[in-house]
């Protein structure tokens, strides 16, 4: 039963991933690539990892998303 | 009994989880999809809180802890962008 909740969030992974390319809004892609890294957290507590899921939480969706958003304030000339 | 009620609980939070993915696939705009992940993350706190009694492990619940302060902090860093927008 916990593979079967492990596929299913891999397979949530792979549609956040190719959200975050497709979408057409910078904003989304970014949120879209965080969301990515939550799933990746939740899949490592299940796998037994925790020190490495709580790693992945600080990093890749509290730090990441705010510094692709302060980016892409800096670089573009008008709306997202 | 409990299994089943903590099967029940499970088959619940995946069923917040799809049809999160789902608003966030279908999104029309973009708060949309920034409220469909802001839910996602308290699914998945959720989630691990879930996991952490399946388990009996009392360490995954300081993941739990860290991913709740985090996640506020990011949605607070969107909802400040979307502010000054365009």
């Amino acid at each position: 039963m916990l593979e079967l909740f492990v596929y299913l969030l891999c397979g949530s992974i792979l549609v956040s991933g190719i959200l975050a390319v497709r979408l057409n809004s910078t904003l989304a892609a970014a949120v879209s690539g965080g969301l990515a890294s939550l799933f990746a957290a939740v899949c490592y507590v299940m796998l037994g990892a925790p020190d490495v899921a709580m790693t992945e939480a600080s990093i890749g969706s509290g730090l990441s998303v705010p510094i692709f958003l302060y980016a892409i304030r800096r670089t573009t000339e008008k709306a997202p | 009994m409990a299994e089943q009620i903590l099967m029940a609980a499970a088959i619940l939070t995946f069923l917040g989880v799809a049809f999160s993915v789902l608003r966030l696939i279908l999104g029309r705009t973009v708060i949309d999809r920034v409220v469909a992940v802001d839910t996602l993350t308290v699914v998945s706190i959720s989630l691990i809180a879930l996991y952490a009694h399946v388990a009996g492990r009392s360490i995954y619940l300081d993941v739990a802890l860290v991913y709740g302060v985090l996640s506020f902090l990011a949605v607070l860093a969107i909802a400040r962008y979307l502010e000054q927008g365009p």
